[in-house]
């Protein structure tokens, strides 16, 4: 493409097209320019519009249309086209930085964009002249010019602050010192001098100020990784203006906006980073200039007010006293009794206040308010800082620290009872200062777990939260009612169990106050108390103590679920599936009415799911329903399979995919309870779980082997006979399942039910092809975790088969196989087995080999007798796994790892370990012992000298000890 | 006597400042750019003579009125055949760089009169002369590389070493004095020095009778021959000066002392190899000893020898251990000075690198509660230090020492410090923290460590992270946060099979030998 005016043109009609609101336009312009951003000049053309062009909205548009091109092609990555020619980047780097400069601010910022674009690859190897270039503007006198060279510095440097400390960067580093630090100093200067010259100039003033928060950011930049000499030599001149700008003020500079941060609030919420970040790296430096920044921060505190646009500095501010005051050597700067009162008076208690803006939160983005109050997104808040603060004071003050406060507790409530209805925000902050002060280490899971001593919560909570929980009107002072409920949820572990009790109904009251956020927190505090721990692992709270609250509890959780804005509210539902679990059967009266209204939510949210806590919890309730009443009524399966197996219907036809994975759990669940033969309605749906479609899904698949499971325990006599045709399709995802190394283990739950269930007749025909599947993953790609599945695989398959068909099985696919298996898997790698049943199943068909398998007896196999026995011994002796508890009344969604993103796996829906070889064999010891004893008998002699030629003295010494236990001795 | 001028202003002339690369035993990344000030407690590389013998007794006035002799003067008279005048140019020009402040180096080397003044190193029968010329050189070769070099090209090298054996003590000081200087500029011309043949005659200065205030200049010089890196001193050099230098380590003066030390910090600030040579001596024990010295100018250089023989092999660091460095770490963790907590904490660090029978010796002599003490209070520059050693523990520790770690408070500091500004004290911290979940997960303890980690308000901080700017960091805590903070986790499972659309049941026999 030439520079000439007709390709100027075509240019001007194409980005004119871009802007066009029309897709049918503006696709095909914006695939035009793609298509031609190959071609020489076409960055040049651009750039001469932004520059020459005649329209403002053209101008505006290259220079967008520039930074993008740049942004995509600038980079050069080996083996890709190079996008732009070489002398274009010359070109471009030749005119852009004086073009940025002389452009209106719109346009600047752009070009400045693509200049830290292209300094990030250039800079400075390929780029040398570009410091000199910028550094020469400073003495231009135009900050629009030197503002545009600050931008630009900055985008370039910014990134000091968060790399790796390398040879490379600290050269780049050390080269920009150079070239760069004493001019900005020097500009640094000039500006503070102009500012008073101009003092009463509100446009120059906007300007310099400016150009002092881009100073001020690229002294952070530039000071990151290390003090550099010269600012080192320069701390003087730096931090002197910094400390002054610090206690700066100006009518001018203040902005009406209540919202958004002026020029002076940013200036010195950027000063307190620069000082904090001397104070923490470079504190030997820094030591004298520390104690005067400590005062001016704190006086700037004292001195600003609560509109949200300080909050960023105020919380700067705070962060940055947090941090000295528990540095040991600052202590002394707090210690002085005036000080603290001062501090505590008016940095910490202002900043707790409940603001206008915390209100409009409460009421209208309760969501956003819980998940700052609750779960603790509030790092940046003022109350947060002052929280920090309170905390870092206490770390050396706690006893005066606890006296101020109390002073000035005592004084809110009399504040807020003096006239409770104007003066609730007293109380308020009040709450949240005890709380502030007394938690000193708190989880989600616990709440607080270790409290300030001096604090009497126990007293609070009687005298000042209950009354307020007690009164008539549920809807009355929401803010105090929240707090107050917050602070039995954080404090359940310091507050008695009485206390707790007499809560309990209170809590359940609050299930119907209008706000959401006292709603939901009630419904969370309930949840955390049903989960607390009493004595012998049990619940704190008892289904016998919550007898008389059942009705209005079920009544109110689910009735909340009809409040507006909790339709789909996840504390509830948490809350509604651990009390069926804490209540256990006292909720059976409930749940004909209780499952209409969980399969009612069922359906309603299965058109659209979109909260993934509550629905999961739903489950969890729906599973619990059925669990609960089964257990006490079998037959009572039939009417939940009437009630949900419509909504399933519909879920597995809309192709419902979150809620596919739940549904096959609870099928599972329902199916696994029938006692007889299989209904025919499963055995319609059995062809489809066959689908490959389904299979393709990751989180499907545990879930659907979980079902199959099913099937096979209940109706492996209905598939060998009525769906035969079928047992390919089945074996076919266990074949799907076996290739992947990610779900091979599922395939062997598949593979050993099938094994375990089927009639030996229906898989005859394939067994040979399923081993010599196995073996080819075994040689192609073996895992420990497929080794640890193919052994168990294999003894499950000898127990029922016996060990003979085992042999013969390996020994008729390749000659000598059986020999090649025990010695290159089974003998070595046995020990890796885990798991109780696990272990237990590889032992007896350890056995089983050693001691029902005449080869092992007679032939080159009796070589490895000896070792496979030792083998055995050793696995008996390594130290058992632990097993999972049975606690699932304390498990979370958080507590089940393990289960790919889609699948989550229902705590409720779970069924206990199944273990095939059950009483047949108690103590696998004693029954090999017993078992060598039968083999002694049948060949008397061999036994003994096999043992005394070849198996080690300490596996000896454990098998007599088995032989002892089973009062048997080996002829 | 010679003063060494001590204004940490000067020191900035002084080039090469940056030696103190932190290196790390697993991975010793040198960053030879320095973006600091020199530090105040290196050794100096290059010395002016300011004040010497008899001009001591000269008033500043005095001696102003002597110099005033012109360059052009000078130049005349240097290149004159009078030798009155040779010695009066010559001392004048010595005078001009012997000042305090700001000496002309640069203005008496356009001068040309360098050659003329080696010249006169030879005049073994002006010893007036000679003296004043190797004074003014030993001044101008105490400048930049490019002063040093002035002085090497104009042949000042082989003058100087013959000048060693001069029958005039205070000459032959003074050469010792310039070639120090020389040596000091690089490896370049350390190796040009010792090529030369410089150490012989040097060495045999050395006697019981060797005035004090001459063995520290030889001591110093020495130390110059073994400095610098890339390339190290070449090694019969380095073994025909080592047993020198151990005798010189048990002289009482402190000086002398402190120059040995610095000479074998730098002996051992390399390869294993290098470490070995100095180990094989059996100096360890009387560096150890000499770290707990009084004299900060002896510590720093015994503490910074001893740091670098356990960056070797796990046999050299067993030397140390066995010398008692582990005894004298504790205090040195603790010292006054920053700069002694850093380089402690960085041998404490490298220690802890180390199998866990050495990780055990660190637990048995009670290193653990000054660590975490220093990882509370410390000075951040030794905070990150020692945030090393905690990483390196974790890495190598068994799972008894880690638990042992964890209960000795090592996790409230180790988490606060996951707000410093320093992306890779953050990293590190997070690779650490992955550790201790590696050994909790041995132990079943995985929601303990969980709900500690929470407690200690480290979970939120690990949150926070989560959005940082440099990519590692964010993916280290994003891993974090997946694995043990959130129950839908997961690692991307590819489900790789080779099966597609219908799954028929069906496989081809292949020959298997496992």
């Amino acid at each position: 493409m030439e520079l000439s005016d007709a390709n100027l043109q075509t240019l001007t009609e194409y980005l004119k097209k871009t802007l066009d609101p029309d897709p049918a336009i503006r696709r095909p312009a914006e695939k035009f320019l793609e298509s031609v951003e190959g071609s020489q000049n076409y960055p040049l053309l651009l750039l001469t519009l932004l520059e020459k062009s005649q329209e403002n909205v053209i101008k505006v548009c290259a220079s967008v249309t520039f930074k993008n091109y740049i942004k995509r092609n600038w980079r050069i990555v080996e083996d890709e086209l190079n996008k732009i020619c070489e002398s274009d980047r010359i070109a471009i780097k030749a005119n852009i930085v004086p073009l940025m400069l002389s452009s209106p601010e719109q346009i600047q910022k752009q070009l400045s964009d693509a200049i830290s674009i292209i300094g990030r690859e250039d800079f400075p190897q390929k780029w040398p002249d570009l410091l000199t270039e910028m550094v020469n503007r400073f003495q231009s006198g135009d900050f629009h010019v030197i503002n545009g060279v600050l931008r630009t510095a900055h985008s370039l440097f910014k990134r000091y602050r968060h790399e790796f400390k390398s040879n490379e960067l600290w050269t780049e580093i050390k080269l920009v010192l150079d070239a760069f630090a004493l001019p900005l100093t020097n500009l640094f200067k000039a500006t503070i001098e102009l500012c008073s010259t101009h003092a009463n100039d509100a446009s120059a003033l906007k300007v310099l100020f400016s150009s002092l928060i881009l100073i001020a950011k690229l002294f952070y930049s530039l000071n990151f990784q290390d003090l550099p000499e010269f600012f080192e030599d320069n701390m003087e001149t730096w931090m002197t203006n910094f400390h002054s700008l610090l206690t700066l003020d100006n009518k001018l500079l203040q902005t009406d906006d209540e919202e958004e941060a002026g020029l002076l609030e940013l200036l010195k919420s950027q000063i307190c980073d620069n000082a904090a970040l001397y104070a923490q790296k470079y504190d030997e430096e820094f030591q004298p200039y520390l104690p005067r920044f400590v005062t001016a921060i704190w006086n700037l505190l004292v001195t600003t007010g609560q509109e949200v646009k300080y909050d960023l500095l105020v919380s700067n501010a705070i962060q940055f006293l947090a941090s000295v005051c528990e540095r040991p050597h600052y202590k002394h700067l707090f210690e002085d009794q005036n000080t603290l009162t001062s501090i505590c008076e008016k940095v910490i208690v202002p900043n707790m206040e409940f603001r206008a803006a915390d209100e409009e939160a409460f009421e209208d983005n309760s969501e956003e308010y819980i998940r700052r109050d609750l779960e603790g997104s509030d790092i940046d808040t003022r109350r947060r800082a002052a929280c920090d603060l309170v905390r870092g004071l206490c770390k050396f003050f706690e006893g005066p620290v606890t006296g101020i406060f109390s002073g000035y507790v005592n004084s809110m409530l009399q504040e807020y009872a003096k006239n409770p209805s104007v003066n609730w925000k007293h109380k308020d902050a009040a709450i949240y200062l005890v709380t502030s002060l007394a938690s000193k280490a708190q989880t989600q899971k616990h709440g607080i777990t270790q409290a300030n001593e001096l604090v009497n919560l126990t007293e609070f909570f009687v005298n000042h939260i209950q009354p307020d929980l007690k009164s008539a009107s549920v809807n009355e002072f929401p803010v105090l009612k929240a707090d107050g409920i917050k602070y039995i949820m954080i404090f359940r572990n310091q507050v008695p169990k009485e206390q707790l009790l007499v809560s309990i109904p209170l809590l359940i009251n609050h299930l119907q106050a209008e706000s959401i956020v006292v709603h939901t927190y009630a419904a969370h505090a309930l949840e955390r108390l049903f989960t607390m721990r009493g004595t012998n692992n049990t619940t704190l709270i008892t289904a016998a103590e919550m007898a008389p609250f059942v009705e209005v509890l079920l009544t109110n959780l689910f009735k909340a679920l009809t409040l507006p804005g909790s339709s789909e509210n996840e504390y509830i539902m948490k809350a509604i599936m651990r009390s069926f679990s804490l209540l256990q059967e006292s909720i059976i009266p409930y749940i004909p009415s209780v499952i209409t209204q969980l399969t009612q939510k069922l359906l309603a949210v299965s058109k659209n799911p979109s909260k993934p806590h509550f629905n999961h919890y739903m489950f969890e309730s729906i599973c619990l329903s059925i669990r609960i009443t089964c257990k006490a009524n079998p037959d009572a399966v039939g009417s939940f399979e009437e009630a949900l197996f419509m909504v399933f219907t519909e879920i597995l036809q809309n192709d419902v995919q979150e809620f596919i994975p739940y549904v096959f759990q609870v099928m599972s669940l329902l199916l696994e309870m029938h006692k007889n033969e299989i209904p025919s309605s499963y055995m319609a749906l059995f062809p489809h779980l066959l689908q490959p479609v389904l299979w393709e899904r990751t989180g499907n698949i545990p879930p659907l082997v979980r079902l199959l499971q099913a099937y096979l325990e209940r109706g492996a006599n209905t598939i060998a006979s009525a769906a035969a045709d079928k047992i390919p399709g089945l074996l076919g995802v266990f074949q799907k399942l076996i290739a992947s190394k990610a779900n091979d283990h599922q395939g062997f739950y598949l593979l050993n039910s099938i094994i375990e269930h089927m009639p030996p007749a229906s898989v005859d025909q394939y067994r040979k092809q399923i081993f010599i599947l196995l073996f080819q993953r075994l040689q192609n790609s073996k895992t420990t975790k497929f080794i640890k599945s193919f052994l168990v695989f294999i003894n499950l398959y000898c127990i029922k088969y016996g060990a003979l068909a085992l042999q013969e099985i390996f020994d008729s696919i390749q000659p000598k196989m059986f020999g090649m298996v025990l010695e290159k898997i089974i003998i070595p790698e046995i020990q890796k087995v885990s798991g109780q049943v696990e272990k237990k199943i590889c032992a007896v068909g350890i056995t089983k080999i050693l001691t029902e398998c005449p080869p092992m007896m007679d032939t080159e196999y009796t070589k490895l007798w000896t070792p496979l026995l030792q083998a055995l011994i050793g696995l008996f002796e390594l130290p058992e796994d632990d097993t999972i508890p049975d606690e699932e009344h304390f498990i979370d969604i958080e507590d089940t790892p393990g289960y790919q993103t889609a699948f989550s796996q229902l705590a409720f829906a779970g069924k206990k370990e199944h273990d095939p070889v059950g009483q047949m064999v108690n103590n696998p010891r004693i029954h090999l012992a017993q078992s060598l004893h039968k083999l002694s008998t049948a060949c008397p002699g061999r036994v003994p000298s096999m043992l005394s030629t070849s198996l080690n003295a300490e596996a000896l010494q454990y098998l007599q000890g088995y032989l002892q236990a089973a009062s048997v001795t080996l002829l | 006597m010679p003063v060494v001028n001590e204004q940490s202003e000067r020191m900035r002339k002084f080039k090469n400042k940056g030696k103190d690369a932190a290196a790390l035993r697993r991975q010793r990344v040198e960053v030879s750019i320095e973006l600091r000030k020199a530090k105040k407690d290196e050794q100096i590389l290059k010395r002016r003579s300011i004040s010497f013998g008899f001009d001591e007794s000269l008033q500043e006035e005095q001696r102003n009125e002597i110099t005033l002799l012109s360059l052009k003067e000078i130049v005349e008279a240097v290149n004159g055949s009078n030798p009155e005048l040779q010695l009066q140019a010559t001392q004048a020009a010595r005078r001009m760089l012997s000042r305090q402040k700001d000496p002309p180096i640069g203005q008496i080397i356009e001068l040309g009169i360098i050659p003329r003044l080696v010249e006169f190193l030879t005049y073994a029968d002006n010893a007036s002369l000679q003296f004043e010329a190797a004074w003014a050189l030993t001044n101008i070769a105490s400048g930049t590389s490019d002063h040093t070099r002035a002085v090497v090209e104009g042949g000042a090298i082989p003058a100087f070493i013959s000048l060693l054996s001069s029958p005039h003590m205070y000459i032959s000081e003074q050469s010792v004095w310039a070639l120090g200087n020389i040596a000091g500029d690089g490896p370049l011309y350390r190796d040009a020095l010792i090529d030369c043949n410089v150490i012989p005659p040097l060495l045999a200065l050395v006697s019981p009778v060797t005035p004090v205030g001459f063995l520290r200049n030889i001591t110093w010089t020495l130390s110059n021959l073994c400095r610098n890196k890339n390339p190290y001193p070449p090694l019969d050099a380095v073994k025909k000066i080592l047993p020198v230098l151990i005798c010189l380590m048990e002289h009482e003066d402190k000086d002398i002392i402190s120059d040995t030390c610095w000479a074998i910090s730098y002996l051992t600030d390399g390869s294993n190899d290098r470490i070995q040579i100095v180990v094989d001596t059996g100096v360890l024990p009387r560096l150890v000893e000499l770290m707990v010295s009084p004299e900060l100018i002896i510590l720093t250089p015994a503490l910074r020898a001893i740091g670098n023989v356990v960056t070797g092999t796990d046999e050299q660091t067993q030397a140390a251990i066995d010398a008692g460095v582990l005894a004298v770490l504790p205090s040195l963790l603790q010292h006054a000075r920053s700069t002694i907590q850093k380089e402690a904490a960085w041998t404490l660090s490298n220690i802890a690198a180390g199998p866990c029978w050495q990780i055990q010796q660190l637990i048995t002599c009670g290193l653990l509660p000054p660590l975490v003490d220093l990882l509370k209070k410390g000075d951040f520059k030794a905070q990150k230090e020692a945030v090393w050693a905690v990483a390196n523990f974790t890495t190598g520790g068994t799972v008894e020492q880690v638990v042992e770690l964890v209960q000795s408070g090592v996790l409230q500091p180790l988490l606060n410090l996951l707000l410093a500004k320093d992306s890779k004290t953050i990293l590190v911290i997070l690779d650490t923290i992955s550790n201790l979940f590696l050994a909790a997960e041995k132990l079943g303890e995985t929601e303990r460590l969980c709900l500690l980690l929470e407690e200690l308000g480290g979970l939120e901080k690990i949150e926070a992270l989560q959005n940082h700017e440099n990519n590692m960091v964010y993916r280290a805590a994003l891993k974090i946060i997946e694995k043990y903070f959130s129950g839908e986790e997961n690692p991307d499972l590819q489900p790789g099979t080779d099966q597609e659309g219908l799954y028929d049941f069906s496989v081809e026999k292949q020959d298997f030998d496992f």
